[in-house]
């Protein structure tokens, strides 16, 4: 029995002992688990925070994303818009300017149709550049358009209207018209006013215009003003150019035409010349001829009074052939049918022999005769008997002119290929309104000299042709009062002179 | 192995003279030999109907085919207005196609298995390597189209390609097949014979939030997400937003917050669009979502994209062994130009790196992408993604 109750006992023992052991793990793990309840449900709202700031995020980047893609359409436009006002703005050709707009570039400015509209001289709405529109969308657009007046005069005081900002009605009766439902109307503004109107818009409602979108049109409306108005001036410009060019065709057409009646007329005059001083020598000649026979005596006694008349018919007659055959000279050298004896002439022993020549005269005047001659030159390529005639008529009007007591001068002077001759006085001088005339025919200088001694005012003409026939150039220095200089050019070879045998 | 490549683009505003511009610069590279394959990548805005003739007459091409797209990948630029026309003329790659049109929710799986079997008709017994698709980018589930053709093809047959998107309107798109014409088309080009081909994908799309499980879903469609409608997740992340959006606005929207699925043990994440939210608040998705997945809302940004593209070329560069490619494709989400906007062309630059500057790229930006996804088995089978990047090369 007590064995038994031990035993029980111990029983008992083990099982309260169990017993509390296991209600000791049974708080032990019920108290794990409200911490792991704990811990879940801490990690339940940190889950739920961190969602709560991803969906911050999620909206952020919403918010980004629109601005982005707002940012990348502005900048896509303006791309566009810097790429087509370029193209614009370096032709000066109406129609090349229609034709770079009618490019892809515009579509890049981010509008679906778009459209621009001209006036035309008849001050008609005409369609120059377009996309997205039928031809009889164009058509319906422009006549209605024009009749809409207070739209036209809006737009005229430079208005520009777009869906975002104008008035319902006025917005309704665009987006009619055009067929969009977000829009862009500017005008295009020069110096002479509205030229025409600038259309963008899309379909779609859902792409809403900014108002960077309007600043852009209104940017190139501006830009295809600018390029329209400096073609249109370029135009104006050109063809007054051509039309200044015609007129001076025209005129000079009409000159040559009178140039070349002049050399006709001067032709004419020459062989005139040369006809009339060729039937006038024979009569001449006889006259002399006769006189001559009868101041001889052969024919009988003449008594003194006739005889000096006959002196008188001899000397005029002497002057009137000498006046022929000047003539006859100059209508020769002119048409070319003189012939210029070209070769070595000795210009030294050729002065000093017309020196030599002309040395009564110069005394009688005691005028002082100077010679100044470069030694480098002492020969020219020129007919002789002709330089001769130059020199004699040169030095023959220095002695002329000079008073007495003067000096005359001759100098020589090598100049590149030619030979400068000058024969220079200290006599009256010649004003700059004569010399102006001084190598025309016939002219001769009204002075005091002149009026008293006769001349026919061919020899400096005749000088001048005969410088001029050999390749060279005269002119003349002079003041008044104070003497005169002759220059006159020669060639040293025959490659200078241009007319050596005619 | 010949292979001659050309690829030319026009965004010439007048539709016809871009065509021709267009398939002129193609042939210019390759010459007047017979086309044995043109394709036909345009924006929305150039309609086929004016296209397309003209492109048959300049190029009298054995086989034509192509979609529109909201951009064009060329290998100097990314264009969201034109027409590019790829041309290759080839003695040594074998090339099968076929299209089916008209398909739907109720026919699309059929549709996979009529397509693959038509592109398979003249294919001969030549080794199959890959099938590229372009498909209906308004279908609003793709996973039975693909699920159709590997039951013809084989359940890791690589399937690339891309659906044909709009200028984000999320609206009408087109199919070209020869010298038709298809709205909701879906067409394949089965390449095999004497050809490596590299595949590369990647999205750059991270988790973002606390995971949620969804808890009812039937195919492209769920209904219940952490015992609450499904609409009430994106409710909660777009805020003021989600009130106005449904069907194309959402989608303009949600293609940047996609949903990622997690899927296999390497934590990779199927990336689903929400394209619509019907009205028991259900979302429904351009792919298949399995029940009882954890789902979260995928966030990505420009950082990540180039990486995303950067790895995904040298996948397909290692994928091809060694061998220099002669051409590089890319499919690559609307998603990523939407969120790189004018610096979509950096991720081309990093392909161009990875590949050589003087290899011809064309691609185009898609309405979902057809790829192999690591994750999904042991071997990488294709399925339908968003958000992602698809480099294929070719040697």
């Amino acid at each position: 029995m007590n064995e038994l109750s031990q035993n029980l006992i111990f029983i008992c023992l083990i099982l309260v002992g169990a017993i509390g052991v296991l209600s000791y793990l049974f708080i032990l793990t019920k108290k794990k688990a409200a911490d792991l309840q704990l811990s879940l449900a801490k990690m339940r709202k940190s889950f739920d925070e961190l969602d709560e700031q991803a969906k911050l995020i999620v909206k952020t980047d919403m918010e980004l994303n629109k601005a982005q893609e707002e940012l990348d359409k502005r900048l896509n436009s303006l791309d566009a818009l810097q790429k087509t006002s370029r193209l614009i703005s370096i032709t000066l050709d109406e129609n090349e300017i229609f034709h770079r707009l009618d490019q892809s570039l515009m579509t890049d400015l981010g509008f679906e149709k778009n459209l621009i509209l001209i006036y035309d001289k008849n001050g008609k709405l005409q369609p120059k550049a377009s996309h997205g529109f039928f031809e009889d969308e164009l058509s319906f657009i422009v006549n209605n358009l024009e009749k809409d007046i207070s739209l036209c005069d809006a737009l005229r005081e430079g208005n520009t209207f777009s869906s975002a900002n104008s008035p319902l009605q006025r917005k309704e009766t665009i987006i009619r018209l055009f067929g969009v439902e977000q829009f862009v109307l500017a005008p295009i503004i020069t110096q002479n006013g509205m030229i025409g109107i600038v259309f963008f818009g899309n379909r779609a409602i859902s792409s809403g215009i900014t108002e960077g979108d309007e600043e852009l049109v209104s940017i190139l409306a501006n830009q295809i003003g600018q390029s329209l108005e400096n073609a249109r001036l370029f135009e104006e410009v050109f063809r007054s150019r051509q039309s200044l060019e015609l007129k001076v065709q025209e005129r000079t057409k009409q000159l040559e035409s009178l140039l070349e009646e002049v050399k006709q007329i001067s032709k004419k005059k020459s062989e005139f010349v040369s006809a009339v001083s060729h039937e006038l020598r024979t009569p001449l000649t006889s006259i002399k001829g006769y006189a001559s026979i009868l101041m001889s005596g052969k024919l009988g006694d003449i008594p003194a009074p006739a005889k000096e008349r006959l002196a008188k018919i001899n000397s005029h007659s002497d002057s009137l052939v000498r006046l022929i055959n000047d003539l006859l000279d100059i209508s020769r050298i002119e048409s070319g049918r003189v012939e210029m004896a070209l070769g070595r002439c000795d210009i030294f022993s050729l002065i000093e022999n017309v020196g030599d020549m002309l040395v009564p005269q110069l005394k009688a005047k005691n005028i002082q005769w100077k010679t100044e001659l470069d030694n480098r030159v002492t020969e020219v390529f020129a007919d002789s008997s002709q330089i001769e005639r130059v020199f004699i008529n040169l030095i023959g009007n220095a002695i002329k002119f000079t008073p007495e007591n003067g000096t005359i001068t001759v100098r020589t002077e090598k100049v590149n290929d030619c030979l400068q001759v000058c024969v220079s006085d200290t006599g009256i001088g010649i004003s700059e309104d004569d010399i102006l005339r001084l190598f025309d025919e016939f002219y001769r200088v009204d002075n005091k000299i002149n009026q008293n001694v006769k001349g026919t005012g061919l020899g400096l003409a005749l000088v001048k042709k005969i410088i001029e026939a050999h390749g060279g150039r005269i002119w003349v220095e002079s003041k008044l009062g104070e003497g005169t200089s002759f220059y006159f050019t020669l060639p040293l070879s025959k490659k200078v002179g241009e007319n050596e045998t005619v | 192995m010949s292979v001659n490549v050309g690829i030319g683009f026009s965004r010439n505003l007048k539709k016809e003279q871009a065509a021709r511009e267009a398939a002129v610069r193609a042939i210019e590279v390759v010459g007047r030999d017979k086309i044995d394959l043109a394709v036909v990548i345009s924006t929305i805005d150039y309609s086929p109907e004016n296209t397309v003739p003209v492109i048959k007459d300049v190029l009298s091409p054995e086989r034509l085919l192509g979609c529109s797209t909201a951009g064009i990948i060329l290998s100097n630029s990314v264009e969201t207005q034109g027409i590019a026309v790829l041309v290759v003329v080839s003695d040594s790659i074998k090339i099968g196609i076929g299209n089916v049109d008209g398909i739907n929710e109720t026919n699309v799986y059929d549709g996979g298995i009529t397509l693959a079997r038509r592109c398979l008709t003249d294919f001969g017994k030549y080794s199959r390597k890959a099938i590229v698709l372009f498909a209906d980018g308004s279908l609003k589930n793709n996973t039975p189209l693909i699920t159709g053709i590997q039951d013809i093809f084989g359940n890791v047959f690589p399937i690339v390609g891309g659906a044909s998107s709009d200028t984000f309107r999320f609206s009408s798109t087109f199919q070209i097949f020869q010298d038709r014409v298809y709205n909701h088309s879906a067409l394949g080009l089965l390449l095999g014979g004497a050809v490596d081909i590299g595949i590369g994908t990647g999205h750059g799309w991270r988790p973002l939030g606390k995971p949620r499980i969804i808890n009812e879903a039937e195919g492209n469609i769920i209904k219940k997400i952490d015992g609450q409608i499904a609409a009430n997740l994106y409710k909660q992340y777009l805020g003021d937003e989600f009130s106005s959006l449904h069907s194309n606005k959402l989608s303009q929207m949600a293609i940047l917050y996609p949903l990622g699925i997690l899927v296999g043990e390497k934590n990779e994440y199927l990336l689903r669009n929400a394209v619509d939210i019907l009205a028991d608040g259900s979302i429904v998705c351009q792919g298949d979502v399995p029940e009882g997945a954890e789902v979260h809302i995928m966030i990505g940004n420009k950082e990540s994209c180039k990486n995303a593209s950067l790895e995904a070329a040298e996948q397909a560069r290692q994928a091809l062994g060694g061998k220099e490619p002669v051409l590089i494709i890319v499919f690559e989400s609307i998603a990523r130009l939407k969120l790189l906007g004018r610096a979509a062309y950096q991720e081309i630059e990093l392909v161009k790196r990875v590949f050589g500057y003087d290899v011809p790229i064309i691609g185009m930006y898609s309405n979902g992408e057809f790829c192999p996804f690591e994750s999904v088995g042991e071997f990488k089978r294709s399925s339908f993604q968003n958000e992602s990047i698809v480099v294929v090369a070719f040697a």
